[in-house]
């Protein structure tokens, strides 16, 4: 990608539809600018799999508005994504990420992760559903560092490229 | 055999008397919420004419756009499905598309007999 500088800063509604509307928003507008095609399609599905995360395991239950932020900004060969959505109290959806977060910290590469996580499943370890492969995904095929935190009840994950 | 539509995605079935396999052609996108309420039963109602034929099951991604990581967990058990029944699973990819090539080959970590084949189109 050129060294441009860009910023997206969207309070989005929590509805399913949204995450195509957004990841093919990101991939269009990203080849609009920059002639990295295979580059602007790893940062839509970084955004993909963030946003379907925040939309399947955000707290919606008592908001009125319900929205979550997410943030698409660059500078120089560097692009991230965050994400910022409220958490359930208990529900253990943080701390998953946090904890799988940490435990892609055990290997040596994105893709040893990726293999490992992918045998889990197969393995039956998990729930499918809740397998957080979407998170080791975004690592390995996004080539992505992957930082989260929890901050009075809003779980914020981002992701940093280098391109 | 029947074709899928939901959502953005349409998975053909192709049939013909030329080629020995049961053959998928995924196009679109597989975005669902829960791709697999509605691939599971139809991967096994697939393996089943393919068992019964004694064909391959042979999956064609080479158009397909995008698909989320719960489809990922999809055809994770479709490949422990088809090889617990005998069916040969080949998975065709596009290499030239980065996002494919990246995700077909991390799932040769299952490509550990002659009963899953990747390759690459």
């Amino acid at each position: 990608m050129a060294n441009l500088n860009f910023s997206i800063d969207l309070p989005v509604r929590s509805e399913w539809e949204n995450v195509d509307r957004l990841r093919t928003s990101i991939q269009n507008c990203f080849t609009a600018v920059f002639s990295d095609f295979a580059g602007c399609q790893s940062l839509a599905m970084v955004t993909g799999e963030l946003v379907e995360n925040a939309i399947k395991y955000g707290d919606w239950s008592s908001a009125d508005d319900r929205r979550f932020r997410l943030r698409v900004w660059g500078e120089g060969r560097s692009a991230h994504v965050l994400v910022e959505n409220p958490v359930q109290h208990g529900t253990g959806h943080a701390a998953e990420v946090l904890n799988t977060l940490g435990w892609m910290r055990n290997f040596r590469s994105p893709i040893e992760a990726y293999r490992a996580k992918l045998l889990e499943i197969a393995g039956g370890d998990r729930e499918g559903g809740n397998s957080k492969l979407g998170l080791v995904r975004i690592a390995y095929e996004g080539n992505c560092l992957l930082t989260a935190e929890l901050v009075r009840g809003v779980l914020l994950v981002e992701a940093d490229l280098t391109v | 055999m029947q074709s899928l539509i939901v959502g953005d995605l349409r998975i053909e079935a192709m049939e013909d008397g030329v080629h020995p396999a049961v053959q998928l052609l995924w196009k679109g996108k597989s975005n669902n919420r829960y791709p697999g309420d509605v691939l599971a039963p139809y991967f096994r109602d697939v393996l089943t004419t393919a068992d019964t034929r004694k064909v391959p099951l042979e999956l064609h991604f080479e158009k397909l756009e995008h698909f989320n990581s719960s489809t990922i967990t999809s055809i994770i058990q479709l490949i422990q499905d088809s090889r617990a029944r005998g069916v040969k699973l080949i998975l065709i990819y596009d290499h030239a598309l980065k996002w494919q090539k990246l995700s077909f080959d991390a799932l040769r970590v299952f490509a550990k007999d002659a009963m899953l084949e990747l390759r690459a189109a």
